[in-house]
């Protein structure tokens, strides 16, 4: 059987109205304000990244850290991420009491449920939470939560010093 | 213009800055991580008995500091100075400042006036405030998780 010819106009008269015909693509100023708004958070640099259990001693991670060369971990329980442990706690829930509390699970000084982008996030995303949300590392999750790294000011600038080049 | 030019002509006064901490070499790091948390920034310029800058202690330099020696909080900042910094002046272009901490690896630098004076701190944060201003619409949709603020700034 023979489809029937379809016509360009047919689709009125069904009442069907194209959600995208008054669409009109962004406008950008330039090459770069078009890479921050359309390319992935992903071509950003977010590697290396150190992960934690809740349980990991804040030492533990502090060790890992300098090791590492990352200025923040991130804490993982059972593939979730559930907190991020930064230098900033370092300098504000530890350094004061730390004969006292480097022994203790990381869980008690992490900042639970941290922002986060996705991958499919532009990179201007992961910029804003950054500038507007207080905040130094955006860890950044697939589809299905699962960490694939973190941007950090230092991974931005590295980005935008590439536009330059 | 647009923001690759802006960045390229616009100058470091354009940027938001932050107020310096300057201590001596001898201060003693609990006093300047106290000040740290006071002013919520992540390093202290160290300077010389006539002001002058001669390296800087960061929360990088603290976790080091920790690591190495649990009684590090008593010692004295001159022990732990990052001796790597760098300045840009006023009215040099943005792009300088990104220039000037990829190149060395800081985070931030020194803002000085014409006359060679330090006015202010700035740094990525800084940058990332000023391009985030390219993207007003972005920045306000930014995904805030489930918390809706946050409770504390995470640094300079």
């Amino acid at each position: 059987m023979s489809r029937p010819a379809r016509h360009p106009e047919s689709h009125k008269s069904n009442g069907f109205e194209d959600p995208l015909s008054n669409y009109e693509a962004p406008a950008y100023a330039d090459d770069m304000e078009r890479k921050l708004a359309e390319e992935s958070v992903a071509t950003v640099r977010t590697e290396p990244v150190t992960t934690v259990t809740p349980e990991t001693t804040v030492v533990e991670t502090m060790q890992l850290m300098a090791d590492v060369h990352v200025r923040c971990a991130l804490v993982v329980d059972e593939g979730s991420l559930v907190g991020i442990f930064t230098e900033r706690d370092v300098l504000s829930k530890v350094a004061d009491n730390f004969h006292d509390v480097k022994d203790q699970p990381v869980k008690s000084f992490m900042t639970p449920d941290p922002i986060v982008a996705y991958e499919t996030d532009n990179v201007a995303v992961a910029l804003c939470a950054i500038a507007t949300g207080g905040i130094r590392h955006v860890p950044v999750l697939d589809v299905d939560h699962r960490i694939v790294g973190v941007v950090s000011p230092q991974r931005l600038m590295l980005f935008l010093q590439e536009q330059f080049r | 213009m647009g923001l690759r030019q802006d960045v390229l002509n616009e100058p470091v006064s354009s940027l938001p800055l932050r107020e310096s901490i300057a201590v001596e070499p001898e201060t003693v790091v609990r006093d300047a991580v106290r000040m740290m948390n006071d002013k919520r920034l992540g390093c202290v310029v160290v300077v010389d008995r006539e002001q002058r800058p001669i390296g800087t202690f960061t929360e990088l330099a603290l976790i080091e500091a920790l690591l190495d020696d649990p009684d590090a909080m008593n010692q004295r900042v001159g022990e732990h100075l990052t001796a790597q910094w760098d300045s840009v002046k006023q009215s040099m272009p943005i792009a300088s400042v990104i220039e000037s901490m990829q190149t060395q690896n800081l985070r931030f630098v020194v803002v000085k006036d014409d006359d060679g004076r330090a006015v202010g701190l700035t740094g990525q944060r800084g940058v990332c405030e000023y391009i985030a201003e390219h993207f007003p619409d972005t920045a306000m949709r930014t995904r805030v998780s489930k918390r809706p603020y946050v409770d504390q700034r995470e640094g300079a």
